[in-house]
Formats: structure tokens, C-alpha cells, sequence
């Protein structure tokens, strides 16, 4: 019993950072109906990134000392008191790496906009109006050059970066089991939850939100009610490039970075078809679903079964829900 | 269009060569491919080689891209089981012991047959889901096939990880040891699937395709059981990408499971989008272009950098960017693809000296 609610309790964790991966993938779909092939690597972008201003930037010989690790007098004459392992020692070191990391999230939020946009104004903006399917595999080749590109800039794999919260060990027994929870899991989550809930907020009662909303309902219609649907296009690819950096960060501090984040976007395109394509409760539902199945796979069957649980599972869901547990039925007009 | 190519009679426009330029084309390539073996090098064989197995490929995902307007993104697990039919089926028949001159006869269309009814599974969700959904299914089904052929309960079968040794066509006592006689093997089945594909597409049932390409409700209502036809084409283009990875089997020493992974998808699209989706010629000139690709970047790293180990290593991210790229620069300029560039300059040609009217 323990076992099991340790499982599903990282399951369920796993679960909520896929939430915010694919926050980005519905986003963009609502707003432009194009779905995202290459988010995955738009995430290892913000992952790499993170790592640049995280761990590179600090590291070089021109950056200040206290970039790479921050030890006023204070912190220094506090650490020497502490027992080892102790709550408060995590507490310290993560303040001491906290200017690095605040500069890696804000270096990958902004870098990742930035590429965001490029992708908007030079690859979806000239097809606005054009088939689907083009922009569609526009994003498929752009896999291509995001994993290409990756690997002129970066030749770095598995290297690690400092977690983004205090990484304390949590103890609690469960029905005569103990079991551990880590404080950086923790906060990984409540961003993910905050972040996922602020959009969902956002679409459903800002103005621009409305705007998205809008023009996902009727592209020429919102045109001509005065709303700028290219505005609300690189909007929605601004968002989606920010969340996924922020997903990326927290990626990264759990797996180190490397190349096979780009991978994880696939799977996360499964929990969101899923979910059904434009229902954020739905894909929010879907991506707790896949990370509970995959922790179990992973408890029973070993690692490896783990990675294939979002494709069986969408292939399931979309043979019998064509749409998705929660999408929109598509009304189609010959 | 091509226009300025009368036809005087019924049977001259019924021809497979309905024009000169195809006739050339045609018959140049034959040509090439006849005497290839005789007087190419090494090298040229090896490349050539490699383009016929993809053009065979290709040849597929034309059929269910191109023609049946079914997005797939999974089409390299259909190699994939295709190239693993060939040791599996020789391993069992050795066990049989048949004798090894009858085992490519029995191999390569098993292999077909095993890929088709694999297809026809993968095609299941085409008849429930379309665009979209359909690509997503079937790059699930790509990930889920190429986990199972990794799975260690089936490594004693499929060599897992590590692959698996395949072994050399023997054709009636004629052992295909080298490249060179692979590359007739192959150049001999390429030009046959491309004239069977091209075939189809003369008969009701390629008709029915593009019906359903253009609006699977309207070729419903006209009569055509989308079901039947839906899974027919993903049949037909699953047994043209099993019939390239048995060559594929055949050709290399070694298969891995690494090999035929979602890389390879995206190749086989990229190189059918570079050449046109929905022409016969399309994947002839996709294909040149996606294999020529590396080469010539071999060929350029190898006169800029000499033997630099640092610039070398920039080869592969540089061959995936120019990858992405030609799909991305030939969706927004030319979705039509060589093909219609081509066509366009034999179209140029025929008015000559006369300018576009």
C-alpha cells in the first residue's frame, strides 16, 4: 500500500509538469489551429537555455563571484553551525545558488519568447490562411532544425543544473511505509498547477484571452471585429514558448539536460490528443492520468514500459473517442 | 499540364510514357541502372543502393500520403518490420531446412506479406480519425513497434538493443555477397514497384484513393467503402516499406532497431514533400535529393576542414537543419515539389522560343 501511494504520488507529479508542457501545445492550437510537432524541442530549447544561464554564464572567468555562488558573512557563520543533511542546509545552498538561478529562468523565459516569435513571424505568419496540413508539417521540419540547431550550439548532454527550490528530503510514514517526497518536486508542482491555472484564468476572463478565444471560434469573423489576429497568433506562440521554457527549467533539474527532452514533447502531444485538442480541463485530466499509468508501468513492469504508456493510452482513447476524452466534436461541411 | 505533346490517338495517350521527356527519362535511368553495376565504383554503388531502398520506401508513403491524402508519420516501423522479417523467416526456414537458393523467394514476400497486415492494423484508426489525429496515432504506432522490437522478451527474436546479423540473398545458388550485386536486386525491384504503384493509380482502386484524398465524405456518398479502401492503401504502402527494409536487410551486414526510428519517418516524408506529393516522379526526385544530401556535405566538411575531428563533428546537426529546411523552404514556395518545377521547365521547353502566353 505504501509502495502505492508513493508511486502515485510521483506519478501525479510527473503528471502536473506535463500539464504545463502541454498548456503550451492547446494554446497554440486554440489560437491558430496548428498543432505543435516541435514543441518537445521547443522545450529543450528553454532547457538548454536555463543551463546557458544557469550554469555556463555564471561559470564564465568575466561573470562576478557572487553569480556562481552567493555567501555573504551571515550565510557562511550559518552553514558552519549545521549538522550534516540538515533542512536548513538545503535552504542555504539553494539561497547561495538562488542569483543563478533566478538569471537561468529569466535568461530561458526571455530567450525562449524571443524564438517563439521567430518561429511565429518567419514560419506560421506567411501561411496564415493556407491549409493546415502546410503549417502542420512546417512544424515537423522544424523539428529537424530545432534538434540540428541544438547541436551546433550545444554539444553539452546530461549536464546538471541547480533545482529551482530547496531540494529537501521529506519524510512521512504512510500506513507503516515511509515515504519521500523531495521540497524541489514539491514546488515544481505548485509552479506548474499556478502557472496552468493563471492561463486557463487568463483565457477564460482577460480581454486578450477573450481575443484567443475568439479567434479560434472564427478567424475571419474576429478579423472583422476588429481584433489583430496576427497579434493574437505570436501572442499565443509567446506563451507557449514561455511555459515551455519554464517546463524545460524544471525538466532539466530533474534529468539533467540532453537531447531526448525534445522527445518528451511527443508524448506530451498524446496526452493532449488525449485530452482533446482545445478542452484544457480535458488535457489537464489526460496528463494526470498518463503520469499516474506511467508510474504504475514503471512500479510494475520495469522503466522501459513506462515510455510507451502515453502512446498505448492515446491509441485507446482516440479509437474509441475519436476526439478526445473532453475535445470538441469538429462539424465538417462538404 | 504539359502543353505542346499532341496525341493523335486514343492509344497514344493511354501510355504509361505518355511523352517524350518521360521516355527519355525512363530509359536513361535504365540504362544507368544496367550498366551501373558494370563500371561504377564502390562509392556510387553504395549511394545508388541506398536510393533505390529509399526510393521503394518512399514509393509507399506516396501511395498513403500522396494519394489517399492519409498523413502517416510512422512509416519507418513498416521498414522496421520488414527488415526483421528477413532473419526471423531465415532462421525459421533453416530450422525447416529449405535449402538457401528458394529462401529469398519465400523470405522478401513474407516479409511483404507480414508488413501489409501489420499495416493494415496500424490503419485501423484511419477509419475513426483523419489529419491530425491519424499522424499522432501513427507516430504512437512507430514508438510502440520499435519498444517492442527493444523489449527483452523478444530479444532472443529480434536481438533487442543490440540488433541482429542478417543474412545474404542467395537467389537459385546466386549469392549476393557483394553490394554490386545487390544494387541489380534492387534497381530491378525499384523500377518494378515504381511501375506497379503507377499502375494502381490507371486502376479503379487508385481512383478510389484520390477520391477519397479529395473528400473521404463525397467518395463515401459516390459508393466507396472508405473502410475497405482506407485500409487497402495503408496495406499497399505498408507492403512497399516492407519490401524496403528486407532489401534494406539484405544490403547491410547488421540491422538495429535505432535505425528505423521516428529519423527515419521524417525522412521518408521530407523526402516526398522535396519531391512532389501525389506524382509518380515525386519520390524519384525526393529521393535524389535527400540521399545526395549527406554526400554532398561529406564531400564539402571533407575540402573545408581536411581531417578536423572539431568540424567534423558538425556534420550531422548541419545534415538535420538542411533536412528541416528543404521540407519547410518546399511547403512555402513550391508545395508541389521538384516535380512541378519540373514540369514547368519542360513545359518552358516545349514553347521554345516562345515565351509563356
Amino acid at each position: 500500500m505504501g509502495e502505492f501511494i508513493q508511486f502515485t504520488l510521483n506519478g501525479l507529479m510527473a503528471g502536473t509538469i506535463y500539464a504545463l508542457i502541454a498548456v503550451g501545445i492547446v494554446s497554440v492550437f486554440k489560437a491558430t489551429k496548428v498543432v505543435n510537432f516541435a514543441h518537445g524541442y521547443i522545450i529543450m530549447f528553454g532547457a538548454y537555455f536555463y543551463f546557458t544561464f544557469s550554469v555556463i554564464v555564471p561559470g564564465a572567468p568575466w561573470a562576478p563571484d557572487w553569480l556562481q555562488s552567493w555567501e555573504p558573512a551571515w550565510m557562511v557563520a550559518m552553514k558552519a553551525d549545521l549538522p550534516m543533511f540538515s533542512p536548513m542546509g538545503a535552504v542555504l545552498d539553494w539561497l547561495s545558488n538562488l542569483p543563478r538561478i533566478v538569471l537561468g529562468l529569466a535568461g530561458a523565459v526571455i530567450c525562449n519568447a524571443l524564438l517563439g516569435l521567430l518561429i511565429e513571424r518567419t514560419l506560421m505568419r506567411p501561411l496564415i490562411g493556407q491549409s493546415t496540413f502546410a503549417m502542420i508539417m512546417i512544424t515537423v521540419g522544424l523539428i529537424s532544425v530545432l534538434s540540428g540547431t541544438k547541436g551546433l550550439i550545444w554539444t553539452a548532454d546530461a549536464e546538471f543544473v541547480p533545482h529551482i527550490a530547496p531540494n529537501t528530503p521529506i519524510r512521512l510514514n504512510l500506513f507503516d511505509t515511509p515515504i519521500f517526497l523531495f521540497g524541489a518536486d514539491l514546488v515544481n508542482v505548485a509552479v506548474a498547477l499556478l502557472l496552468f491555472g493563471a492561463i486557463v484564468a487568463m483565457v477564460r476572463y482577460t480581454k486578450g484571452g477573450v481575443a484567443i478565444r475568439a479567434t479560434a471560434e472564427d478567424q475571419s469573423t474576429a478579423y472583422s471585429m476588429g481584433i489583430s489576429v496576427p497579434r493574437v497568433f505570436s501572442r499565443a506562440w509567446v506563451l507557449a514558448a514561455t511555459t515551455g521554457a519554464i517546463a524545460g527549467a524544471i525538466l532539466a533539474t530533474r534529468n539533467g539536460v540532453s537531447p531526448s527532452l525534445g522527445l518528451f514533447g511527443f508524448s506530451v502531444l498524446a496526452i493532449v490528443l488525449m485530452g482533446g485538442l482545445d478542452s484544457y480541463v480535458g488535457v489537464f485530466i489526460a496528463a494526470l492520468t498518463v503520469g499516474f499509468l506511467e508510474a504504475m508501468a514503471q512500479w510494475q513492469f520495469g522503466g522501459e514500459f513506462a515510455e510507451v504508456v502515453p502512446y498505448v493510452a492515446v491509441l485507446i482513447v482516440i479509437l474509441i473517442r475519436p476526439h478526445g476524452l473532453f475535445g470538441q466534436k469538429e462539424v465538417e461541411r462538404i | 499540364m504539359i502543353t505542346g505533346d499532341l496525341k493523335a490517338t486514343y492509344a497514344a495517350d493511354e501510355r504509361v510514357l505518355n511523352n517524350s521527356y518521360k521516355q527519355a527519362f525512363v530509359v536513361a535511368m535504365a540504362a544507368l541502372c544496367a550498366l551501373m553495376p558494370l563500371i561504377a565504383n564502390d562509392y556510387i554503388i553504395l549511394v545508388a543502393s541506398q536510393m533505390g531502398i529509399m526510393l521503394i520506401a518512399v514509393v509507399g508513403v506516396n501511395v498513403v500520403i500522396g494519394y489517399t491524402g492519409l498523413l502517416s508519420l510512422g512509416h519507418a516501423a513498416f521498414m522496421a518490420i520488414g527488415a526483421y522479417s528477413i532473419p526471423i523467416l531465415h532462421r525459421l526456414m533453416d530450422n525447416a531446412g529449405l535449402p538457401d537458393g528458394v529462401m529469398p523467394f519465400i523470405a522478401i514476400p513474407g516479409a511483404i506479406a507480414i508488413s501489409a497486415i501489420v499495416g493494415i492494423i496500424v490503419g485501423l484508426p484511419s477509419l475513426r480519425v483523419k489529419g491530425l489525429y491519424l499522424a499522432v496515432a501513427t507516430l504512437s504506432a512507430n514508438f510502440i513497434i520499435i519498444f517492442l522490437i527493444e523489449l527483452e522478451a523478444l530479444a532472443p527474436w529480434t536481438g533487442g538493443l543490440v540488433g541482429l546479423n542478417t543474412p545474404d540473398a542467395n537467389i537459385l545458388g546466386w549469392q549476393l555477397d557483394t553490394q554490386r550485386e545487390m544494387f541489380a536486386l534492387i534497381a530491378a525491384l525499384a523500377f518494378l514497384t515504381i511501375l506497379t504503384v503507377q499502375n494502381l493509380f490507371r486502376t479503379r482502386v487508385g481512383r478510389a484513393f484520390i477520391a477519397i484524398r479529395e473528400r473521404d465524405y463525397s467518395a463515401e456518398i459516390l459508393g466507396i467503402s472508405l473502410f475497405r479502401y482506407k485500409l487497402m492503401s495503408f496495406a499497399i504502402s505498408a507492403a512497399c516499406c516492407g519490401l524496403a527494409g528486407a532489401l534494406f536487410a539484405y544490403f547491410y551486414a547488421r540491422i538495429l532497431p535505432e535505425q528505423f526510428e521516428l529519423a527515419l519517418s521524417l525522412q521518408l516524408v521530407a523526402a516526398l514533400i522535396v519531391g512532389g506529393m501525389g506524382r509518380t516522379m515525386g519520390p524519384v526526385f525526393g529521393v535524389m535529393v535527400i540521399v545526395m544530401v549527406p554526400e554532398v556535405l561529406k564531400f564539402t566538411f571533407g575540402m573545408v576542414a581536411g581531417g578536423a575531428a572539431e568540424v567534423a563533428q558538425l556534420r550531422a546537426p548541419v545534415q538535420e537543419i538542411i533536412f528541416g529546411l528543404l521540407i519547410i523552404f518546399f511547403l512555402m514556395f513550391e508545395p508541389l515539389g521538384i516535380n512541378q518545377l519540373v514540369d514547368r521547365g519542360i513545359r518552358a521547353l516545349n514553347r521554345w522560343p516562345f515565351a509563356r502566353g
